[in-house]
């Protein structure tokens, strides 16, 4: 297959919000374009539209215009969106996702949580078992623990791992260490750049904090839902 | 070795997230089940011991003096001396028509016994005609003895019961308080699990004489031939003067019919029951998709359609609905002899024998039930859960 | 009465009140006290609850139990109804958490009937009480009468070692001998009785005292 040059492209998204009456436009004529093996990461004030930008972004939400290409294909062309359904089959295929929340099922174990994507849906070329990959995060010898028994840094390494059993092409960060202490955080952070760099996954990342900011490739900063740097 | 992990699977660990909630539901489902499965081997049971009871009385058509039911018995709850009587020649009458192949007599006395019980009590004979009862009765069995040695000998023939409580055998004494008339015992039966076992047969010759009842019987028993028409037979007996024909199948039909208000009511309740319980499924369920609105969300980002998420919330009440049902009928087995006090204990009249007749096909049949209430009370929680969208469930916890 | 629409069914009352009210049903035969609320009371009217056990000789030791209570008794277990696995209920008396007393009851058979004969005793195994629960006789005024039953009282199984069921002999000091039978015409009762407290005795020695009293 020949490589893309943008696994990526938006052009003039626009998101306005109903709320009743009120209508709040989260996200002005954003355009932007991302190449495959990127390492993107989006800064700015709350209210500055960046997660809705990741989200649109990301499948998990469409736009109310403009146009979406993800892989080479439309998304979304400033007319209907794509169903639930639809964007779910995206999604599979193409992202992994981590929040700031960890969101692992308490009741199973890391390794269980790690494969818990495979239970829906398993993409050709996935791993078999979920050892490799914790291995390669560190998590050998907890595959057996539940969350409970986990600190933070590692419940979110276990996530990203989840995220990437099914071999995504782009992995989705959104605030991934709002709730870890600053060491953990750097740990992550360099967990990402590792992934960048050695597999060349392409990752958008959402964060407020710079440092972790700083370890991406390039950064954009929002304000008021329109891209200002 | 590959590792996999599959909805049920999460579906299963699942339910352990909250065990008191998950137990609390699948015991009230329990419950219901147990009264559900109870009341079907009862609707089976009652009806089989009734139909034992009757049987086992050896005639299909008693016939009887003609009185205010009521009245006599009431005579004798205070007396024991309320009787009607039948002159003996209604026999001759009988056997006139020929549908009927065998009769028997039979006079029943009672007497006071001060010495019965706390304050006394009713003792009573049943005088038998030892020519032709045995054959009306020819399940009944002799532990010891046999039947009397002559029509007029002061003999008695025990049930199993009667026998046990006074201790008697064969050659024991027994004596017929008021009259002070002793009898020897001529015979223990065995256990026939009727009434039998509680009766104390007499030589109604001798029954007849010594009560100063020449002449007289309170009942005939009559066998009818196999291919009469019993119906057609009572309606020509109707036409004797002063006799009241019983016939058991309207005793049992009676009898039925009393019993049939009574499960209607417990059916009724059984299925209040399980109404309850399905809520309380749905209310756990419910309660266990809102909770885990978020990680929903997730799985659907994962990859997970709709109906996986369907799937996996229907798989849980599937799971509490199969639990429940194992409980309700381990608890139908284990206490199915409390269960056989208490309907005792809710009845006017109960036969003997067993009164709940549980098998492996009304199990499946219970487990049926709840199962199909159950998948239809789980498609609604699924289906909310189905129709989460990752964005709204994440986005829910805010900024 | 004129007949009714339903005769039958009319009819079908008849039949089961009859059944109801003339047959009853004999519950199965133990030796359980009537009322034991009740009972345990009057005598132990210093109590305050009681537990009761069920035991049997069969589910205690088998046949060789049975030997060592039919040598005890000086005769062996007869007929259909004194068997090994017939089941005792025996009655321990409290007050507050004190154990303070015993009841247990025995079947014998009577002249005419079963007789029920019951003991209350104390923590040594010393008659407090004694009387007829069941009994049919003639004469029955006379056996039930408290001042037969008073003259069990103070004895013990000690005492009834001395008195041969089978031949009604009393030998050496037994204080059994000076028991006397106040209806002489139904002597085959109160020998019955006298059988039924030696068994009584024994039993509760062998279940409840730890066999205190075994010769």
């Amino acid at each position: 297959m020949s490589r893309q040059t943008s696994v990526l492209e938006a052009q003039n998204l626009t998101k306005i919000y109903r709320r009743g009456s009120e209508e709040i436009l989260a996200l002005d004529n954003v355009s932007l374009v991302v190449r495959p093996g990127e390492f993107l990461s989006f800064v700015g004030p709350s209210g500055s539209g960046k997660t809705t930008l990741i989200n649109i972004l990301g499948g998990l939400d469409n736009a109310t215009s403009g146009r979406l290409k993800v892989g080479g294909r439309m998304i979304f062309d400033g007319r209907k969106g794509l169903s639930e359904s639809e964007l779910t089959r995206i999604r599979r295929q193409v992202f992994g996702y981590i929040f700031q929340k960890f969101y692992l099922v308490p009741t199973l174990t890391v390794e269980e949580n790690v494969l818990l994507p495979f239970a829906f849906f398993k993409k050709p070329g996935s791993p078999d078992g979920a050892l490799g990959l914790l291995k390669s995060l560190g998590l050998e010898k907890r595959t057996r623990h539940r969350p409970a028994e986990l600190s933070g840094g590692e419940m979110q390494r276990v996530a990203i791992a989840r995220a990437l059993i099914n071999k995504p092409e782009i992995l989705l960060a959104d605030e991934p260490t709002g709730n870890l202490d600053s060491k953990r955080s750097e740990e992550i952070g360099h967990v990402l750049k590792s992934l960048n760099q050695k597999e060349g996954l392409t990752i958008l990342l959402v964060t407020h904090n710079a440092a972790l900011a700083r370890m991406a490739q390039r950064t954009i900063t929002l304000r008021d839902g329109r891209i200002s740097s | 070795m590959a590792r996999r992990i599959n909805v049920y699977q999460v579906a299963v660990k699942n339910l352990f997230r909250k065990k008191t909630r998950s137990a609390l539901t699948v015991l009230g489902i329990g419950l219901s089940a147990w009264v559900l499965l109870s009341l079907l081997g009862f609707n089976r049971g009652y009806e089989a011991a009734l139909n034992k009871d009757i049987d086992n009385m050896g005639f299909q058509v008693l016939v009887a003096a003609k009185g205010c039911p009521y009245e006599a018995a009431t005579l004798m709850l205070k007396g024991g001396t309320g009787l009607r009587y039948m002159n003996e020649s209604v026999i001759r009458d009988i056997l006139r028509h020929p549908e009927v192949e065998k009769v028997t007599p039979m006079l029943m006395q009672a007497v006071f016994d001060p010495n019965k019980g706390e304050s006394g009590g009713l003792s009573a004979y049943l005088g038998v005609d030892p020519a032709t009862f045995p054959a009306l009765k020819s399940y009944l069995k002799f532990k010891q003895g046999g039947w009397f040695t002559d029509t007029q000998a002061h003999e008695a023939v025990m049930g199993y019961e009667a026998a046990e409580l006074e201790q008697r055998e064969v050659g024991d004494l027994l004596l017929i308080p008021e009259k002070n008339i002793e009898l020897k015992v001529a015979g223990v039966l065995t256990r026939s699990g009727t009434q039998d076992d509680g009766t104390i047969f007499v030589p109604l010759r001798m029954l007849q004489k010594e009560f100063g009842q020449e002449g007289r019987v309170t009942a005939v028993g009559i066998k009818v031939d196999r291919r009469a028409d019993i119906t057609a037979l009572e309606n020509k007996l109707y036409d004797l003067p002063d006799v009241q024909v019983v016939s058991m199948a309207q005793v049992k039909e009676t009898i039925m019919s009393l019993v049939s208000t009574a499960k209607v009511m417990v059916l009724s309740i059984a299925l209040i029951a399980i109404l309850i319980a399905m809520l309380g499924v749905v209310n756990t369920i419910l309660m266990s998709v809102i909770e885990r609105y978020q990680e929903i969300g997730i799985i659907k980002s994962m990859g997970a359609m709709p109906w996986d998420v369907f799937r996996m919330i229907w798989t849980e009440t599937v799971i509490l609905c199969l639990l429940g049902g194992g409980v309700g009928i381990g608890f139908s087995v284990v206490l199915s002899k409390i269960t056989d006090i208490l309907i005792r204990r809710l009845l006017p009249y109960t036969p003997t024998g067993s009164l709940v007749a549980v098998d492996s096909g009304l199990a499946f049949l219970t487990i049926g039930v709840i199962l199909g209430i159950g998948l239809v009370s789980g498609v609604y929680p699924a289906w909310r859960a189905s129709r989460v969208r990752p964005l709204e469930s994440i986005r829910s916890e805010g900024e | 009465m004129k007949n009714s629409r339903h005769p039958a069914a009319r009819s079908a009352w008849a039949v089961l009140l009859s059944l109801l009210v003339a047959i009853p049903l004999f519950p199965a035969v133990g030796c359980d006290l009537n009322d034991p609320d009740r009972d345990v009371k009057r005598l132990f009217p210093e109590s305050t609850g009681y537990r009761t056990l069920y035991v049997s000789v069969a589910g205690k030791g088998g046949p060789e139990l049975l030997h060592q209570i039919e040598a005890r008794l000086g005769d062996s277990f007869k007929g259909l109804y004194e068997t090994a696995d017939v089941p005792y209920t025996m009655y321990q008396v409290y007050k507050g958490k004190d154990l303070i007393g015993y009841i247990h009851g025995v079947n014998q058979k009577g002249r005419y009937g079963g007789l029920q004969v019951f003991l209350a005793l104390d923590l040594q195994g010393n008659i407090r009480s004694f009387y007829f629960q069941k009994l049919t006789s003639q004469v029955a005024k006379l056996l039930r009468d408290p001042s037969f039953g008073r003259q069990f009282e103070g004895l013990n199984l000690k005492d009834f070692y001395g008195y041969n069921v089978t031949t009604a002999a009393t030998r050496g000091e037994s204080r059994v001998a000076a028991i006397r039978n106040p209806a002489p015409q139904a002597e085959d009762d109160f020998r019955a009785a006298l059988r039924a407290v030696k068994k009584n005795l024994i039993l509760v020695d062998e279940f409840l005292l730890g066999n205190r009293y075994k010769e």
